[in-house]
């Protein structure tokens, strides 16, 4: 007999040595995919605060912390290294339990309870990047313009002087370099977490349309 | 409500299951990727489930869906090295049915199956699942004549392996 059609005839009998999944198998399989982006999330935290303690640490050599102390910054900036630790590791945390709840969710209302969370999270987190940077970047830029007018001394005092206009340039200037700033920054968090978030959206989404049903 | 239509989907995918094993033993090498794939499926039928509307059977549609999966998403995702798991790799039945000749032509049919590209797999999967050409057809969405011509020619090309 054609081989094709032996093993056609055949075909049935393997079904006796086929795996058998449970129905609670099956069942949690269908939750996996909120709880593996969450996890993403909560890992993607974690890489960023380690590269942002390395980054501190490997950029700020003597040469950077001697002028800060020229600035009488140091102290200020210290502080400020530590509050932004507690706070992002804080985040970290929140990532990590979203990550458990979800993980250990058994309904669809509990779980979109959870997405909700998440997604709440992730943009209170990148809010407080943003406006901790946008608040650190404009004091800092203050003090160096204040100390460089005071250290520096000059005979001629003419050239120096601002109108009216050259403060508008020098400030729209500044406010638009620390917006480039931010939106790059706003942006690269985007790229970040926002796939992962839309993703959630997307489940979140055919979670409620389940529900309509 | 919700909760009614996961009951729904889990005892019928439950009850369908040899469907998705049949194909993932046929599109993986080993125990994990079976279980990998059979994962992946469940999630791509879950996904799609809203947009069932019974109109079709289920088993109907879950051969399209979980045939996709294998077809498009597995290949993909993952290219792993083949690690050769004797279990999987062999189609099973019962031996003590079987003289060896019959046994050892239904495996090496089985495997020369295994060789084939992924479209093909997808059609000899069918047409060992009794389906005629139009369902055929339907689920891998070809015209039927082309079914026909692809599934001759995978014949031609088995027969070859089988009878050097």
């Amino acid at each position: 007999m054609d081989g094709l059609e032996l093993l056609k005839k055949n075909w049935k009998k393997q079904e006796a040595t086929l795996p058998k999944v449970s129905y609670d198998e099956i069942y949690k399989m269908i939750w996996k995919r909120s709880s593996s982006i969450v996890k993403w999330i909560f890992i993607i935290s974690i890489f960023e605060f380690v590269i942002g303690v390395l980054l501190n640490v490997g950029l700020a050599d003597k040469e950077y912390w001697n002028s800060l102390e020229q600035l009488d910054l140091k102290e200020v900036t210290i502080w400020i290294y530590g509050i932004n630790y507690l706070i992002t590791l804080f985040f970290v945390f929140r990532f990590y339990m979203n990550y458990r709840r979800i993980n250990a969710t058994s309904s669809a209302k509990k779980l979109m309870r959870d997405i909700i969370r998440t997604r709440k999270t992730v943009k209170s987190y990148i809010l407080y990047v943003l406006i901790s940077l946008a608040i650190v970047t404009l004091a800092y830029v203050y003090i160096i313009i204040y100390h460089h007018i005071q250290d520096t001394q000059v005979t001629d005092n003419t050239p120096y002087v601002f109108d009216a206009l050259d403060w508008l340039k020098f400030t729209g200037i500044t406010v638009i370099a620390i917006g480039i700033f931010l939106a790059v920054i706003w942006f690269f968090y985007q790229l970040l977490y926002g796939i992962l978030l839309r993703r959630l959206k997307k489940n979140y989404t055919q979670l409620e349309n389940l529900d309509c049903d | 409500m919700d909760k009614e239509l996961e009951h729904q989907f889990v005892s019928k995918l439950e009850r369908h299951q040899n469907i998705a094993h049949k194909i993932c033993r046929l599109y993986t090498h080993d125990r994990e990727s079976h279980n990998d794939l059979f994962q992946e499926i469940t999630i791509q039928l879950w996904k799609a489930y809203p947009k069932f509307r019974g109109d079709a059977k289920f088993s109907t549609w879950m051969y399209r869906v979980a045939l996709n999966t294998a077809i498009t998403l597995y290949r993909k995702k993952k290219r792993g090295i083949r690690t050769q798991d004797f279990d999987t790799v062999h189609f099973k039945i019962k031996t003590e049915e079987y003289d060896d000749e019959t046994e050892q032509q239904l495996g090496l049919m089985y495997n020369a199956i295994k060789e084939l590209n992924d479209i093909e797999k997808a059609l000899v999967f069918l047409y060992l699942e009794d389906k005629n050409y139009k369902e055929i057809s339907e689920t891998l969405g070809i015209s039927e004549v082309n079914a026909r011509v692809k599934m001759n020619r995978i014949k031609t090309k088995l027969k070859s392996v089988l009878n050097p």
